[in-house]
C-alpha cells in the first residue's frame, strides 16, 4: 500500500536537515507530476516526501547580468513571461508545450531537469541556451554546466544531499535567437519523440558567430551536437549549410528503436528539424 | 412536418447538467452499505499451463473477504462460443486471462492480496499472427470445444461466406481491375468512464446488478443463464444502469469481470464493486477487431462496378466475443456500398494468443469500408475516372435492392457526394500533388434497427399523471449519446406537451419493457417509433377523457358563476365541437377543438382533465398510460448472410483535405466535411455532436490510434502512449446534414450514432494519395509509414 510521510520545510537549511536524517528514504517533491506517477507505478516507494514548495523564494525569473530562473519556477510561469518569450525563445517554446495547462501550472523546470528523462522538454533548450545549473548542499553551492549535468537516463551529477536551486543563462552578445521543436504525435499531453533546440548568434552579414544545438531523445541523455555546431560557426546562414549541419547532428546522435518511435525516423527528423529550427531562430533574430 | 414545435430544434441536453456539475452517479460514485471491492489477477503469460495457484497468503490478509480461483468456483463455460471459463485454472491463453479474484474491504487491500497470490506457470508455445496460427503445425489455442470435442485447428467454426452473382462473369465484363491488401489494427474504445459494476444478492439470492451494459435485457438473460448453470435456477435478476460514461461497443457483451463480481458477491453475501483502472481498460477489455483484407474489384469502360471479391482474416484473439461476428456487418459495405452486381466475401476468424476482440462503434464497418474505399480510389485511377465521379456512377439509389437483399428506401448518397465535392472545391483542388490533396469515402450502415436477434423490438411505456407530467419508461440505455433529450422532444411533439414535461427512466429491467439494446445506431429510430405509437394511444385516451370531461368542467364552471351571480346567463355553446375525440387536439398541454383552437371555454389544460378523471369519487377513476412495443418489419440474415435486416439505411460521405509534410511524413487535416443522410435531424445540436465525435474517433483511427501488442502483451496501456487525439489536435469537422426524410423513421429520422466514423480513415488515405502519391494500406497512417513510402517512391 502507498504510505508515506510528508514534510514541507520553509528553508533550504531545514531541507538539508531532513535529507540528512532520512537519507535515501526521502524523496524531494516539487510539482509532483513525476514523483506521484512513479509512486503510483510503484517505481518509487519513499518513506517521506520532502516538499520544496515551501521555498517560495526559489520561484522567480530575473534578468540582471544574464537570466536567472529559480528551480521551482513552473512551466506556466515561463510560458507567460514576455522576458522568456523574447530572450529565451527556445525555452518558451518548450515550456508552453509541456503536458497541459493543468500540468504546467504545477510542474517545475527544476523537476523536469532533475527527473532527467531523455525526453525532458526543457533540457534541449537549456543546452542550446548554455545554461548553468546551481546546486546547493549543506556545504554550499556549486555550478555545473547543463551539458555536464546528465549522466544517464534518470541519472545526474546531483548528489543526494543537494537541491537544484537555480538556472543561470548568459545573455548572448549581439544578435541571438533560439527555437525548439517538440516532435510529437499530438499537440497536447504528449512527450517528444525527439526534441531539437537551436541557439544561434548571427552577425550583421548573416554570418553564424555562435551556434548551439541541444537534442533530446536522440541519445540516452540530452546532448549537444558539438560537431554540427563547430561546422556552423563562421559560415554564412544558408540552406546548404543548414542541411549539412542537420546531417552532422544526426550522425552525432544515437537514437534507439522504441515503442514510441523508430531510430531511423528520429535520425531523419534531426536532419529535417535542425535546419528548420535554425531558420526559425534566425527569423526571430530578424524580428520576423 | 413543417409545423413541428420541438422535433428539429436544438434543444439543449437535459440531464447533462448533473454530469457537468459532478452530481451524476457513475459506477465510480455508487457505494452501497457494507460494499466490498473486487480486484482481478491476470495472467503473466500469453500461453501457459497453470501448475499451481497458491492463494493461502491472500486469504489470511486482514480485510480480505474472499479469494476466488478456478478451483473454488463452478467449472462453467461462458462467452459467445462458450470457449472460456470465468477464472482459468488449467491453461491461460492470453495476458488478460483472469486467474484469480479478491474481494476486500478496500481496493488497496484487494490489490495487496493479489500480490500475495502465487501462481506457477509452465510456458507453452504461443502464436500471435493469425496467418501463422492457421498453419497446420501452429500451437493449438484450444484443444477441445464447449462440448469437449477435440479441436484440430485454430480457425473458428464460424465460416462467414457471402456470394451473390457470378464473380467470373463480372471479371469477364471488366475493362479494369485492381487487387490489393489492406489491414487495420486493434484500437481501444477509450470510454471516458472506465468499466465497472456492483453486484448485490439479497437473502433470497435475488441479484441486483448495477451494470453499464447497453443491452440490459440480453445482459439479464446471460446472467440468468449463468446463475442457472451454477445451480441457482429461478433466482431473479434486476439489471440497472448507473450513469454511463460511454460505451462505444464495450458494453455489448457481458464481460468476464461482471461474472467475477457476481461470484464475489455470492461468496461474500455483500455488495461487491469492481472498477477498472485505465490500464485494465486497455489490457483487459476487448478492443476493436483487427482485420486483413484482400480485395479485388473491377469496372467496365463506363466505370460501372462489375464485381467485388474480398477475403478477410480476423485475429480473433484467445476467446470469442462479438469481434468474431463483425463479418456479419462487414458484409454490408462489401456487398452494398455502391451498386455492384457480383460479390464474394469470405472472412476467417482465427484464434491466437492475442487479446480477444469485440464490438466498437461501426462494428466491422470501418474496417471493411477502409478496404472498399481504398480500392474504389485505386480502381477509379486505373479506369482514368475522377474518384468522385466514379462514386457517383456507382452510387446507391432509392428503390435499390442490394445483392444482400437490403431494401434501400431512402438514399441521399448522391447529395452527400456532391455536397462534399462542392464544399471541398474538389475539381479545383484534386490531382495537384503538391503536398496538399483531397479524398473522400462513403458509407452505408443500418439506420432503422438491426435484426441481429430474433426480436429487434423496443418497448416504451408512457404515462401522464394528474399533474400533467409525463413519465417515459424506455427499455434502451443512455451511455452519453443524449437519448433522453431526443426522446423528450419526440414524446412532447407527439403528445402536444413540452420537452420539459417529460422525465425518462432508462436501463432498468425491473421497470421497462424489452429492448434489444442501444447498439447498431438504433435508439433514436426505435424509441422514436415506439414513442409515436405509445403517444398515439395516450393521446387517444386523453381526448376520450376530454370528450367526457370538458362539458362537465365547463358546466360546473357555469354553475359556480350562477351561484355567485344570479344574473349570469349561461352562453349557448355548440358542444358538438368537442363531442368526438377526433374533433380535438393537444398542443402546449392544452386540449382544444380543432375547429376553434382559441375557444374561450373549450380550451382546457390536460392536467385538469386527467385530474377530473382520477378524482371522481366513485369506483370509476381512470389513469392515462399506454405502452408500445415496436418491432420493425425486417428480417434476420439467412444462411447466405442475405436479408433486409434494417428498416432503412444511412448513407454518408466524408471529404477531407490534407497537407502532407513530405520531409516528416506528418499529415494535417485541413478540412473535413462529413455529409450525412440522416433522414431528419431530431435535434441538430446532438446530431452534430455525434458527427463531430465520430469524425474525431475516425481521424484517430486513420492517423494515430493503435494498441501496440508485442507477443500478445499490450505495450501502451495508457493515454500517453495510446495516441487518442486531444482537443488541441483540432480536426476542423464541418457536418453537412442532408434531410430527405425517411418514411419509416420517426418524424423521418434515421439512426446516426456510428456512421460518421466509418468513412473517415479511407478518406484520409485517399487524400494522402492525392497529395503525395503514396497509398498507405495499413492503419493507422503514421508519419513513419508515410515517410517510408515516400522514400520508397523516390527510389
Ligand atoms: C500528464 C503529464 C504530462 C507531462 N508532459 C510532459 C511534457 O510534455 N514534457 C516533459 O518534459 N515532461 C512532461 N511531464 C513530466 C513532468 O511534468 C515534468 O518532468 C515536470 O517538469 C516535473 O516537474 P515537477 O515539479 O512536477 O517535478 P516532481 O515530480 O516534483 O519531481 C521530479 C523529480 O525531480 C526531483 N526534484 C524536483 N525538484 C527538485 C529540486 N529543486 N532539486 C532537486 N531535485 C528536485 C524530485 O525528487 C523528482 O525526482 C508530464 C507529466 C504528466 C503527469
Amino acid at each position: 500500500m502507498v504510505d508515506y510521510d510528508y514534510k514541507k520545510p520553509k528553508s533550504l537549511k531545514e531541507v538539508f536537515g531532513l535529507l540528512k536524517k532520512y537519507g535515501p528514504k526521502a524523496t524531494l517533491i516539487a510539482g509532483g507530476t513525476d514523483v506521484m506517477i512513479n509512486i503510483r507505478n510503484r517505481e518509487l516507494s519513499p518513506e517521506i516526501l520532502i516538499s520544496l514548495r515551501g521555498l517560495s523564494d526559489l520561484c522567480y525569473i530575473r534578468k540582471n547580468n544574464g537570466y536567472h530562473i529559480g528551480a521551482l519556477t513552473t512551466h506556466r510561469m515561463l510560458e507567460q513571461s514576455d522576458m522568456v518569450r523574447a530572450g529565451l525563445s527556445a525555452l518558451h517554446d518548450a515550456a508552453s508545450q509541456v503536458g497541459s495547462v493543468q500540468i504546467r501550472n504545477v510542474a517545475t523546470v527544476g523537476g523536469n531537469i532533475c527527473t532527467a528523462a531523455p525526453s525532458a522538454d526543457t533540457a534541449g533548450p537549456l543546452l542550446a541556451l548554455d545554461a548553468t545549473v546551481a546546486l546547493e548542499g549543506p556545504n554550499g553551492r556549486r555550478r555545473v554546466p547543463i551539458a555536464d549535468f546528465f549522466t544517464g537516463p534518470s541519472e545526474t551529477v546531483r548528489k543526494g544531499n543537494e537541491v537544484l536551486v537555480e538556472f543561470d543563462i548568459p545573455e548572448e552578445p549581439g544578435h541571438f535567437g533560439s527555437a525548439y521543436w517538440k516532435h510529437s504525435r499530438r499537440k497536447a499531453m504528449d512527450l517528444p519523440l525527439l526534441g531539437i533546440a537551436v541557439g544561434l548568434a548571427l552577425s550583421e552579414s548573416q554570418e553564424i558567430s555562435n551556434a548551439r544545438l541541444g537534442l533530446t531523445v536522440a541519445a540516452p541523455v540530452p546532448i549537444r551536437a558539438y560537431k554540427a555546431e563547430e561546422f556552423l560557426i563562421g559560415k554564412r546562414l544558408g540552406d546548404d549549410v543548414l542541411v549539412e549541419a542537420g546531417k552532422i547532428a544526426s550522425s552525432e546522435a544515437s537514437p534507439r528503436d522504441s515503442l514510441r518511435g523508430k531510430a531511423w525516423y528520429r535520425r531523419e527528423m534531426i536532419e529535417v528539424f535542425v535546419p528548420r529550427m535554425a531558420k526559425l531562430a534566425a527569423e526571430r533574430i530578424r524580428g520576423e | 412536418m413543417s409545423n413541428l414545435l420541438y422535433v428539429g430544434k436544438g434543444t439543449p441536453r437535459t440531464i447533462e447538467v448533473d454530469k457537468v456539475t459532478g452530481r451524476a452517479i457513475y459506477i465510480n460514485d455508487l457505494k452501497l452499505p457494507g460494499m466490498l471491492y473486487g480486484k482481478i489477477l491476470y495472467s503473466d503469460y500469453a500461453h501457459a499451463r497453470i501448475k499451481k495457484i497458491d492463494a493461502s497468503k491472500a486469504e489470511v490478509l486482514p480485510g480480505v473477504r474472499a479469494v476466488l480461483t478456478g478451483h473454488n468456483i463452478p467449472d462453467v463455460r461462458v462467452g459467445f462460443l462458450r470457449d472460456q471459463t470465468v477464472l482459468k485454472k488449467d491453461i491461460v491463453r492470453q495476458f488478460r486471462d483472469e486467474v484469480a479474484a479478491v474481494a476486500a474491504i478496500s481496493p488497496e487491500i484487494a490489490e495487496e492480496a493479489l500480490d500475495l497470490i502465487e501462481v506457477e506457470y509452465e510456458e507453452l508455445p504461443a502464436v500471435f499472427d493469425p496467418i501463422e496460427a492457421m498453419k497446420e503445425d501452429a500451437p493449438l489455442i484450444h484443444e477441445v470445444d464447449a462440448r469437449g470435442k477435440p479441436i484440430r485447428t485454430n480457425i473458428l467454426p464460424l465460416p462467414w461466406k457471402f456470394y451473390a452473382g457470378d464473380i467470373e462473369q463480372g471479371r469477364k465484363n471488366s475493362a479494369y481491375t485492381v487487387k490489393d491488401t489492406v489491414s487495420t489494427t486493434w484500437v481501444n474504445q477509450c470510454c471516458m468512464g472506465t468499466s465497472g459494476c456492483v453486484a448485490e444478492f439479497d437473502m433470497n439470492n435475488d441479484l441486483t446488478f448495477h451494470s453499464q451494459t447497453n443491452v440490459v435485457f440480453l445482459g439479464k438473460q446471460r446472467i440468468m443463464e449463468y446463475l442457472s448453470s451454477i445451480g441457482m435456477r429461478g433466482r431473479n435478476v434486476r439489471v440497472i444502469n448507473p450513469v454511463v460514461g460511454g460505451s462505444f461497443g464495450t458494453k455489448l457483451d457481458t464481460d468476464i469481470y461482471e461474472f467475477i463480481c457476481i461470484l464475489l458477491a455470492l461468496r461474500t453475501r455483500k455488495p461487491v464493486k469492481i472498477l477498472f483502472s485505465r490500464e485494465e481498460e486497455f489490457r483487459a477489455l476487448p478492443p476493436r477487431q483487427p482485420a486483413v483484407f484482400t480485395i479485388e474489384q473491377g469496372c467496365d469502360k463506363e466505370g460501372r462496378l462489375t464485381f467485388r471479391k474480398a477475403e478477410a482474416i480476423l485475429d480473433n484473439g484467445a476467446y470469442t466475443s462479438w469481434g468474431a461476428t463483425t463479418p456479419s456487418v462487414m458484409v454490408m459495405p462489401m456487398s452494398s456500398l455502391y451498386r455492384v452486381p457480383n460479390v464474394s466475401f469470405e472472412a476467417t476468424c482465427v484464434y491466437t494468443n492475442n487479446i480477444y476482440c469485440q464490438a466498437m462503434r461501426g462494428y466491422g464497418n470501418p474496417q471493411a469500408t477502409f478496404a472498399v474505399e481504398s480500392s474504389m480510389d485505386e480502381l477509379a485511377e486505373e479506369a482514368g475516372i475522377d474518384p468522385a465521379e466514379f462514386r457517383l456512377i456507382n452510387r446507391n439509389q432509392s428503390g435499390d435492392v442490394t445483392p444482400m437483399r437490403l431494401k434501400i428506401t431512402s438514399c441521399g448518397l448522391e447529395d452527400c457526394i456532391n455536397s462534399v465535392k462542392q464544399k471541398l472545391n474538389w475539381s479545383e483542388k484534386r490531382g495537384k500533388r503538391k503536398g496538399k490533396g483531397v479524398g473522400m469515402g462513403s458509407l452505408i450502415h443500418v439506420a432503422g434497427g438491426a435484426r441481429v436477434y430474433k426480436s429487434d423490438g423496443h418497448g416504451m411505456i408512457v404515462k401522464v399523471d394528474q399533474n400533467g407530467h409525463i413519465d417515459v419508461l424506455d427499455g434502451g440505455t443512455d451511455q452519453g449519446q443524449g437519448s433522453p433529450t431526443i426522446i423528450s422532444q419526440m414524446v412532447a411533439e407527439a403528445l402536444g406537451f413540452r420537452p420539459e414535461d417529460v422525465s425518462l427512466t432508462l436501463g432498468d429491467t425491473g421497470l421497462c419493457l424489452w429492448d434489444a439494446g442501444t447498439h447498431a445506431s438504433r435508439h433514436t429510430f426505435m424509441a422514436g417509433n415506439a414513442a409515436v405509437r405509445a403517444c398515439e394511444k395516450v393521446k387517444q385516451q386523453i381526448l376520450e377523457l376530454a370528450v367526457e370531461n370538458i362539458p362537465k368542467v365547463v358546466k360546473s364552471g357555469f354553475r359556480r358563476k350562477k351561484r355567485n351571480d344570479p344574473d349570469f346567463v349561461e352562453p349557448d355553446l355548440d358542444y358538438t365541437l368537442i363531442s368526438k375525440p377526433e374533433y380535438l387536439d393537444i398542443k402546449d398541454r392544452m386540449v382544444f377543438p380543432k375547429s376553434d383552437p382559441e375557444h374561450p371555454f373549450f380550451r382546457i389544460e390536460v392536467s385538469q382533465i386527467i385530474r377530473d378523471a382520477l378524482h371522481v369519487g366513485t369506483g370509476e377513476s381512470k389513469v392515462v398510460m399506454a405502452e408500445a412495443f415496436y418491432d420493425p418489419p425486417t428480417e434476420m440474415l439467412d444462411r447466405e448472410l442475405k436479408g433486409n435486416l434494417s428498416c432503412t439505411y444511412a448513407f454518408g460521405t466524408t471529404g477531407i483535405e490534407v497537407e502532407v509534410d513530405e520531409k516528416t511524413g506528418e499529415v494535417k487535416i485541413l478540412q473535413l466535411f462529413a455529409a450525412h443522410d440522416v433522414g431528419k435531424a431530431i435535434n441538430p445540436i446532438l446530431l452534430k455532436g455525434q458527427i463531430y465525435g465520430a469524425a474525431y474517433i475516425g481521424a484517430g483511427y486513420g492517423l494515430t490510434e493503435e494498441m501496440k501488442l508485442e507477443n500478445g502483451r499490450v505495450m501502451n496501456p495508457n493515454f500517453l502512449d495510446y495516441k487518442m487525439l486531444t482537443a488541441k489536435d483540432v480536426v476542423p469537422v464541418e457536418p453537412i446534414v442532408i434531410e430527405p426524410g425517411d418514411e419509416d423513421g420517426p418524424f423521418g429520422a434515421k439512426g446516426i450514432g456510428e456512421p460518421g466514423l466509418v468513412p473517415t480513415a479511407p478518406a484520409i488515405a485517399n487524400a494522402i494519395y492525392d497529395a503525395v502519391g503514396v497509398r498507405i494500406k495499413s492503419l493507422p497512417i503514421t508519419p513513419e509509414k508515410v515517410l517510408a513510402a515516400l522514400k520508397e517512391k523516390r527510389k
